[in-house]
């Protein structure tokens, strides 16, 4: 895996410093319309399913194109009919580097990610991407 | 994890160091258990031998595990060589029990202001690399990276600590003390427990207070940190360790606000005229209710400047206020905003919010100061108004902004700051350094700009501004970008509901 990462990521960095802390969820026995408009509003591409505070599952809108655009589904169709319910995780001290392989591996680009067994954040392919900008803060404290 | 936090002891034969404070002191901690003493610098007045020497022998004394980092005055007359042989090392990592403490170095020779290099910067990212699975991580650093209050001038800290902050907050440190104002002082911002100490034996006290130490408990879900004084007062703050993660129930959505600075409208280069217009165009299409322009309006207080950036500010279809930076009133400044865009503080109020601006500009300076008299006048007005939402807008940053050297902050920062968290504002607008960047500190949620229309901004997203939307039970802050309109969200939090 690690040879085929282009040098610009710090690979062994844990991938805490570039989770999304905050999530925006719904629940789960809302339709896809109601998880669509609120992609919309925040210009995110995928929201957490929740039974009340629990976390059960995960929608992208990736899953609303595949599993219900394109199946003829109503835009009623619930969250939790089309949600991923076998959620991924992995703990906030991974590595990048083995987040990355478990991307390459699942073939998904979106990882929920645990702190002490709780789910707490998400990361996405493109968090990983960003990364190369906190080499900038390191070169500006060379002041 | 139990640990001691004390800092400033000035050991010295001059009349600051208080000898029998300090001995009563060590009496009263060596009296309980803590796991490990945390001393955040200033062990000596002067940095010389003898009493590096002095402070050793009451140090092994203890008897208990010690972390030690020297202070701005150690590292007068060549002290951190004496630091280092007598105390151990200035900077480096330790592990007790299952916390990560990092010590480091911000003292600089025979100047009291307080730097991190890369170097360090490089050892403190690597030290949070390399113990993941530690519960808990402790950063110790003499001088502070968040302004403190009762302190006086306030622009003495750390030139990058708007980097540190940042580093901080996104590997979710736990605990980062400090010392070096004299002044015992406690924030919760983001996860991070941020815990300034008190003089634990110079007689350099602030503002009549007696001299102190801090004892912090980190426990499983919470932080404990208490402040003991000399005088036998305890005061106690307690935060949960964990943020609210996910938000799904946003309540109906009471205000939008478009928050701007530093358009720097110009007939020269510096202007990026399209990516105004853009922004404009993505500013009237977004519903808002109000937009707030922080200031670094024009390029400079001029006619030309002023009549242009008249015509463009027109093009916005919100009610649109505004508060000058330093820059806006140079030359014949100050009377061409008041002509343009009015009073240099504005407000806007309806049965809901009150949104309230405070002139934090000088002449000539990007440095800002507000004052006492103005910073109470400010306080008793909003004050009059607790039951709205309260939002405060100024130029100057109160919080560090990442990427940038802390030459624009606020002198009285450090006041301003903690006055406005105790009154409970809600939310507060600046909009120097040109950089996005949202944080809560306690219950306030402090947004700071990036330039709109600027060549000379500092986020990687491009030129922007900030769509501030509040729902009943959240409040949610996003970055567009100016040119495209692409919006990625930059910070959420709860609202804490009020008592009606």
């Amino acid at each position: 895996m690690s040879n085929s990462v282009p040098n610009i990521y710090d690979i062994d960095m844990p991938v805490r410093a570039f989770v999304t802390k905050r999530l925006i969820g719904i629940d789960s026995k809302k339709s896809v319309q109601d998880a669509a408009k609120l992609m919309v509003q925040f210009d995110i591409s995928s929201l957490v399913a929740m039974e009340g505070e629990k976390v059960v599952g995960f929608l992208t809108d990736a899953d609303i194109k595949r599993k219900v655009v394109a199946q003829g589904l109503p835009t009623s169709t619930t969250v939790d009919q089309v949600m991923e319910s076998h959620l991924i995780t992995i703990d906030i001290g991974t590595r990048v580097r083995d987040v990355l392989g478990v991307m390459s591996e699942k073939n998904i680009k979106h990882l929920l990610v645990e702190d002490r067994g709780v789910i707490t954040g998400i990361v996405t392919f493109r968090d990983l991407i960003d990364i190369e900008r906190h080499k900038l803060e390191t070169y500006i404290s060379r002041e | 994890m139990r640990l001691c936090h004390i800092s400033d002891t000035h050991f010295g034969s001059g009349s600051h160091f208080n000898r029998q404070v300090f001995v009563d002191s060590m009496l009263g901690i060596t009296k309980e258990h803590f796991d490990v003493v945390i001393h955040t610098g200033d062990v000596t007045d002067d940095g010389r031998l003898e009493h590096f020497r002095e402070a050793k022998k009451h140090f092994d004394e203890l008897g208990l595990p010690l972390v030690v980092i020297p202070g701005n005055h150690d590292a007068r007359s060549g002290g951190i060589a004496i630091f280092e042989e007598y105390l151990g090392p200035a900077n480096g990592v330790k592990v007790i029990g299952d916390a990560l403490i990092i010590h480091i170095n911000s003292a600089t020779p025979d100047n009291d202001d307080g730097r991190v290099g890369m170097v360090k910067f490089n050892l403190i990212k690597e030290a949070l690399s390399s113990y993941p699975h530690l519960p808990i991580k402790i950063v110790a650093i003499h001088h502070h990276v968040i302004p403190i209050p009762k302190a006086g001038r306030e622009r003495n800290i750390l030139s990058n600590a708007g980097d540190l902050l940042d580093l901080f907050l996104r590997n979710d440190v736990d605990l980062v003390l400090s010392g070096h104002r004299h002044y015992p002082n406690v924030y919760k911002v983001e996860s991070t427990v941020l815990v300034n100490a008190g003089t634990l034996s110079g007689r350099k006290t602030r503002y009549g207070d007696v001299n102190s130490y801090n004892l912090v408990e980190i426990e499983e879900e919470q932080v404990i940190v208490e402040t003991r004084r000399i005088d036998g007062s305890r005061e106690q703050k307690r935060y949960p360790r964990r943020c609210q993660s996910f938000f799904h129930d946003f309540g109906r959505r009471e205000l939008r606000l478009v928050h701007m600075s530093n358009t720097m409208i110009t007939e020269g280069r510096v202007f990026l005229k399209k990516a105004f217009d853009s922004a404009v165009n993505t500013i009237n299409s977004l519903d808002a209710d109000l937009a707030i322009h922080c200031g670094g309006i024009v390029y400079e207080g001029i006619p030309e400047d002023y009549n242009l950036a008249k015509r463009k500010m027109a093009k916005i279809k919100v009610p649109v206020l505004y508060t000058p930076a330093g820059r806006d009133t140079n030359y014949l400044g100050f009377h061409l905003f008041t002509q343009s865009f009015g009073p240099v503080t504005q407000q806007f109020a309806n049965e809901w919010v009150h949104v309230q601006g405070l002139a934090s500009f000088q002449y000539d300076t990007t440095i800002g100061i507000i004052g006492e008299t103005e910073r109470n006048t400010f306080f008793s007005k909003m004050r009059s108004v607790a039951s709205a939402f309260r939002v405060m807008f100024l130029h100057h940053n109160i919080t560090p902004v990442p990427h940038a050297r802390e030459r624009g902050l606020l002198e009285d920062s450090g006041d301003l700051l903690r006055r406005a968290v105790d009154e409970g504002i809600d939310l507060v607008l600046t909009g120097t350094s040109s950089h996005p960047n949202a944080m809560q500190v306690e219950n306030t949620v402090i947004v700071n700009a990036n330039s709109l229309s600027c060549i000379y901004q500092r986020s990687l997203f491009g030129n922007s501004f900030n769509l501030i939307d509040i729902y009943e039970h959240c409040l949610v802050v996003s970055e567009i970008n100016s040119l495209w309109g692409a919006r990625r969200i930059v910070g959420m939090w709860g609202r804490a509901q009020r008592e009606s």
